[in-house]
């Protein structure tokens, strides 16, 4: 080892003999998303799709190629129905997210500042939040019914116990210095939540909102399980039962859009909320 | 070193050649199947032997629902497949992957099989009998089901409209019970294993079979085009199957009287073998028996007439009838 660190180093220079020169060691671990990298690598995912379709390498019917499944957003569009399917899975998936996420802020502040709301809801959350919706379903139509209630509920109850996660552990890291300074100054306890803590907090819960978004598209699947006519999910769920897989891809290309979109919606919030950063 | 590489090859020629010996006298194949009594003769078949009498050696495969026997038959994960028909099954078998080789169970007045069944409240209101079902909401499984079809055919049957009907798809049999047990929903088609507890906890009311509404194919036996190369094994386990279901048409068929078998001496041993592979106890299986035709007959005619309904209902893609399906060397039509 010593010997070839002597080797590769440059000879030793008059003023300092025992130390050696090091090349900048602190480079890297800042990841950039580019602009364009992103794209060209799923443009030439879909058109390695295509190819292989195109040379009859892959059944149809196993993975129907990307024209198709266009074709079949094309017509779902032009008949109407896209629109009609958009409008009740963005209402549920809305209110669903809505409803959770402020549920979520106010217990998971209260779990981060009060001690007994801490003892309590960290123990309820652990017990609950494992549970799968989809198992519940029967039991939420015998509470809600099956109208707009339970699919909504479904939504928010997934949304709920992410967020609540995330807003008090991002309560928890907002560093107890800034709040001991305020403190010593006398700022009020509303002053300090709304002034220190809230926006200490903020980057978790955005972070978290990412993921509660992303939970529940993935719920509006399960919950319009529950005798839905209309909605992406019921959509995706028939062209399954009826084996119309092109149909079944084009329900899960729209939701992966959508997926996209709220990603954008929340890098926007992200940079007006953290301007501070 | 030379001679153990010889012997060595030797060994292996003879195990190859004993392989293929083997693979001559008797036939693998893999049979997915529900766990239901509309598979009894699949069962009977299996546990008398009557697959192994015909050189067979069968392996069952179960699985929880209907569409995904008919999706691992065209994956080919399994050879044959026996399940009731769906909108599923027929556009897979639109694309000629599947092809359909003999009948299984059947809807038949006198064999209690799907049933309509009504709310509490709904009954209160005034829903007694299947005719009533016009404007109501009806819960099924799935759209393009056995449930949904037969909906259809009782629409046809009394002369209204199935778009009058509020169908509510709801995925699975526990939620269509959940939503009828909570009022939710005035009626739902469900079989008589699942509407059984509810009846007997007095969650439910009885309206009728769809059997003495509306008879209609139910089941089949499929395979993919791949399989089909394979006639002698094709016909070998045809004729296993046959053996069986007219076992089970003159031991269990014949016996039962206001849709139960009575258990005796005769139909305890057939009884006890359902119960096996179904999981249920035997006092449950008398009243859960399907009727199968005991030569294997097809009712070419109304699969024909399945096609056409979930064609006009956007279910299964257009441009091919029941001829394009079926099977003509195999199948005995009705």
């Amino acid at each position: 080892m010593l010997d070839r660190s002597t080797h590769e180093d440059p000879p030793p220079t008059e003023a300092a003999p025992d130390t050696r020169q090091v090349k900048f060691r602190g480079a890297g671990f800042v990841p950039s998303a580019g602009r364009r990298s992103g794209w060209i690598a799923l443009l030439l995912a879909i058109g390695l799709w295509q190819l292989a379709a195109g040379a009859a390498l892959v059944n149809p019917l196993f993975l129907p190629p990307p024209t198709a499944i266009a074709r079949a957003i094309y017509q779902l569009a032009i008949s109407g129905a896209l629109w009609q399917h958009l409008s009740y899975s963005v209402m549920r998936i809305g209110l669903g997210w809505m409803l959770g996420t402020a549920a979520g802020i106010a217990v998971g502040f209260a779990i981060g500042l009060s001690s007994l709301a801490r003892s309590v809801g960290i123990t309820f959350i652990s017990a609950l939040f494992p549970i799968p919706k989809i198992a519940l379903l029967p039991l939420l139509i015998l509470w809600l019914g099956i109208g707009e209630e339970p699919k909504i509920a479904t939504i928010a109850l997934g949304v709920f116990f992410s967020t609540a996660i995330s807003v008090y552990s991002g309560v928890d890291s907002v560093p107890r210095n800034l709040i001991r300074m305020a403190q010593s100054f006398n700022v009020p306890f509303p002053i300090i939540v709304r002034r220190v803590i809230w926006p200490g907090a903020l980057p978790s819960i955005l972070a978290g909102f990412r993921i509660t978004a992303s939970v529940a598209l993935l719920l509006v699947v399960s919950a319009e399980m529950i005798g839905a006519e209309y909605g992406i999910g019921a959509f995706v769920l028939q062209a399954g039962n009826l084996m119309q897989t092109d149909q079944l891809l084009a329900g899960v290309v729209i939701l992966s859009l959508f997926g996209l979109a709220v990603g954008r919606l929340i890098n926007w919030l992200e940079t007006r909320l953290l301007h501070w950063r | 070193m030379r001679g153990c590489v010889r012997l060595a090859l030797a060994g292996l020629l003879v195990l190859a050649a004993s392989g293929i010996a083997r693979a001559d006298d008797v036939l693998k194949a893999r049979i997915g199947v529900l766990r239901l009594s509309s598979s009894a003769p699949v069962f009977i078949a299996q546990d008398k032997g009557y697959f192994r009498d015909a050189g067979l050696d069968i392996e069952l495969k179960f699985f929880d629902a209907a569409q995904p026997i008919a999706v691992a038959t065209t994956s080919g994960d399994i050879d044959f497949g026996i399940t009731a028909f769906t909108a599923g099954l027929y556009n897979l078998a639109g694309k000629g992957t599947l092809k359909v080789i003999g009948g299984m169970s059947r809807e038949k007045p006198g064999y209690p099989l799907i049933g309509y069944f009504a709310s509490n409240n709904a009954y209160a209101a005034g829903l007694k009998t299947p005719k009533d079902l016009a404007g109501k909401r009806v819960a099924v499984t799935q759209v393009g089901s056995s449930f949904h079809y037969s909906l259809g055919l009782l629409a046809d049957k009394y002369g209204f409209k199935l778009g009058d009907v509020k169908v509510l798809p709801l995925q699975s049999l526990s939620n269509a019970a959940a939503a009828l047990k909570g009022e939710t929903v005035d009626a739902a088609l469900l079989p008589v294993s699942t509407a059984r507890t509810l009846m007997d906890s007095g969650s439910a009311k009885f309206l009728g079979w769809v059997g003495d509404e509306t008879p209609w194919q139910l089941g089949a036996v499929f395979a993919s085009p791949r399989t089909l190369v394979n006639k002698p094994l094709v016909t070998k386990l045809l004729a296993a199957l046959a053996r069986a279901d007219r076992e089970y048409h003159d031991v269990i068929l014949a016996a039962v009287k206001d849709g139960k078998v009575p258990i005796s001496e005769t139909t305890k041993p057939l009884l006890e073998i359902i119960a096996k592979y179904t999981n249920l106890p035997v006092e449950q299986v008398v009243g859960n028996c399907a009727y199968i035709d005991p030569d294997g007959k097809l009712d070419v005619g109304n699969v024909d007439n399945q096609i056409k309904w979930l064609q006009s209902q956007g279910f299964v893609d257009k441009g091919f009838d029941a001829d394009a399906i079926i099977a003509k060397d195999f199948v005995k039509p009705d």
